[in-house]
């Protein structure tokens, strides 16, 4: 094993552990279960002679409603097409993919700002071997917790007679494959900055920029505002992850698995060039505040 | 050992280091001096791999060095000036070295983490968490991470800063003992009065430029102007100072309290004559000392020479 794989591994395994005997990770999968056993339950009661009907629930009324505002309507109709786990695994999936990224890129900007990481790179690891052993941790403890999410929602279908379609499991691979990328995306705003606060403001930058990117997408909106946000979007589609995300939900519509498979690699392709070019980054601007 | 050509650092159109050159073997104790701002940590953290080079190169145990050389960085230890706070708080120091020893692949990791905390007098807070540590036993961790692998050059920024005298005597104590067992140690600081007690040669940097280097015996006699003979007088007659100026040997003379300070040329000891003279005139020297120029007294020499060099006519600013 070289100085860099090994020095990765070592400094990986620490990150698992830290992350494993803190709260947080505990507190962020609590959040994401409860969230899920309350959607769960709210669509089973939302449901009627001819199926769900989100105006029967309240909660599900109002996020019914938002997400036909921001996404169209017939975003949320595929949406819930196969019961309530899909529109479940995003939400319950959004407190540990916030907390392991937005804890990342907190702690790297820390790391930074106080010579920690100046202090690890004394020895045969570098800025690069650290940034990969973070992501590690992320990729492993995403995992981990898709895992858990997955069972859950399958005991609550076994329970509500509900089965977990088809388009659950695809997103359930792609959602991993996403947060990877996010995860790329917080390293390299790590990377552009020097403390914490200016890190997890360029990363949730980003991420929010995505977001209003995709949303012009989808909405349709005439006039300036559409144009405007039809052109962004088709620039800053090809860097955005939630573009090849997608991308590979739409394959999986039209039954084209192999696209679907593209649209993942291309997702992962995105988060190696990310990487690289944060890479390039450390090396360029060092690990020095 | 270390060997640099012309290394040189900008930042934008500041030049942090300009055009350094270094030629350090092997087993040396190193001091690299210079006011805060001159230049030191960012040639620390070039010869490190860690800021690289504008220009210039680096040597390292006779072969070219950078960044991506990480096998000779394993043969380097550094002990920053100040242990990163607020980091790694759940680990205890044995945790924490554990973590290092770990990245350095150490075989018998436990026996010299416990030989070298016992050796800095850390043994017994081995299980204890090192956020609750001092100052002075957070800079004692430090060298004991920095030891773990074993390195053949210690890389010292400012090891006594900050730390009372207690602490100091330590650290000095922990630095020659290391250079007796073969260890090439690079100290960088702005503590002249301690480095004078360490160091066998030094360098001092101001601006960025490297204005003197030498064995610190050889600078200090080469800087000095002249000599100072100190003697320690039962009483110091009012007339006596007068008397004294008109020696031929003597440059210069003043009297503070009962002793007599007498400036003679350097070239020779006129220490004799002068003890000699004060016997005729029937005093009594308790004490005769020659004052030689400190560490401090030649920084100060070679830097305002520098200044006045840089401000031309203008003379010093």
């Amino acid at each position: 094993m070289n100085q860099r794989a090994h020095a990765t591994s070592v400094l990986a395994k620490r990150r698992i552990l830290e992350t494993l005997i803190s709260p947080g990770y505990y507190v962020a999968q609590t959040i994401g279960l409860v969230l899920a056993y309350l959607l769960v339950a709210g669509f089973v009661r939302a449901v009627d002679s001819s199926g769900f009907n989100y105006t029967l629930n309240q909660a599900y009324e109002l996020i019914g409603r938002s997400l036909v505002g921001a996404f169209g309507a017939t975003f949320v109709e595929k949406l819930f097409s196969e019961g309530p786990f899909l529109f479940t695994l995003y939400i319950a999936f959004l407190p540990v993919l916030l907390y392991l990224a937005v804890s990342s890129v907190f702690r790297f900007g820390l790391e930074k700002k106080v010579g920690a990481l100046e202090l690890l790179t004394y020895g045969p690891a570098d800025g690069t071997s650290y940034f990969l052993a973070a992501l590690i941790k992320d990729i492993l403890m995403t995992a981990i917790y898709l895992v858990v999410l997955l069972l859950f929602l399958f005991i609550a279908g076994l329970l509500n007679n509900l089965i977990l379609g088809p388009s659950f499991y695809y997103s359930l691979v792609i959602l991993f494959f996403l947060s990877i990328a996010i995860y790329a995306y917080g390293i390299f705003a790590s990377s552009l900055t020097d403390n914490s606060a200016s890190a997890i403001a360029v990363f949730l930058g980003l991420i929010l920029f995505f977001i209003i990117i995709m949303m012009g997408s989808f909405t349709v909106v005439s006039g300036y505002v559409r144009n405007l946000a039809s052109v962004l979007a088709w620039i800053i589609k090809w860097i955005s992850p939630l573009f090849y995300w997608d991308l590979a939900l739409r394959f999986v519509e039209m039954g084209n698995w192999g696209m679907y498979f593209i649209g993942v690699a291309l997702l992962l392709l995105l988060s190696v060039v990310v990487l690289f070019i944060s890479h390039l980054t450390i090396k360029t601007r060092g690990v020095r505040a | 050992m270390i060997q640099t050509r012309n290394l040189t650092k900008r930042y934008g159109s500041f030049t942090a280091v300009d055009t350094v050159n270094l030629n350090i073997p092997a087993g040396e104790i190193y001091g690299f001096l210079g006011p805060n701002g001159a230049g030191k940590t960012s040639t620390i953290m070039m010869l490190l791999g860690i800021v690289k080079p504008t220009a210039g190169e680096i040597r390292l145990f006779d072969e070219p060095y950078s960044s991506k050389r990480l096998d000779l960085r394993r043969r380097i230890g550094m002990v920053p000036e100040k242990h990163p706070v607020g980091m790694w708080t759940w680990m205890t120091a044995g945790e924490y070295l554990q973590m290092f020893a770990e990245l350095f692949s150490l075989e018998e990791a436990n026996r010299r983490i416990d030989h070298l905390l016992e050796r800095v007098g850390l043994a017994e807070v081995k299980n204890k968490k090192f956020s609750e540590f001092s100052r002075g036993m957070l800079q004692k961790l430090s060298f004991v991470r920095a030891l773990l692998h074993d390195p053949d050059i210690l890389f010292l920024d400012e090891p006594i800063s900050g730390l009372d005298p207690f602490g100091v005597k330590q650290i000095r104590d922990l630095i020659l003992e290391e250079n007796r067992e073969g260890r090439t140690i690079f100290i960088s600081s702005h503590i002249l009065s301690e480095m004078e007690k360490v160091c066998q040669r030094v360098a001092i940097i101001f601006g960025g430029k490297l204005m003197a280097e030498d064995q610190m015996k050889s600078l200090l006699t080469t800087l000095a102007k002249d000599r100072e003979i100190h003697v320690d007088l039962e009483e110091l007659p009012a007339e006596l100072i007068a008397k004294v100026k008109k020696l031929k040997f003597v440059q210069d003379a003043i009297g503070a309290e009962k002793t007599l300070i007498v400036k003679v040329p350097k070239t020779g000891d006129y220490r004799k004559e002068l003890s000699k003279y004060l016997i005729d005139q029937n005093l009594v020297p308790l004490s005769i000392q020659e004052k030689s120029l400190s560490l401090e007294e030649a920084f100060v020499t070679i830097t305002k020479e520098n200044i006045n060099l840089f401000a031309g006519i203008g003379g010093e600013k």
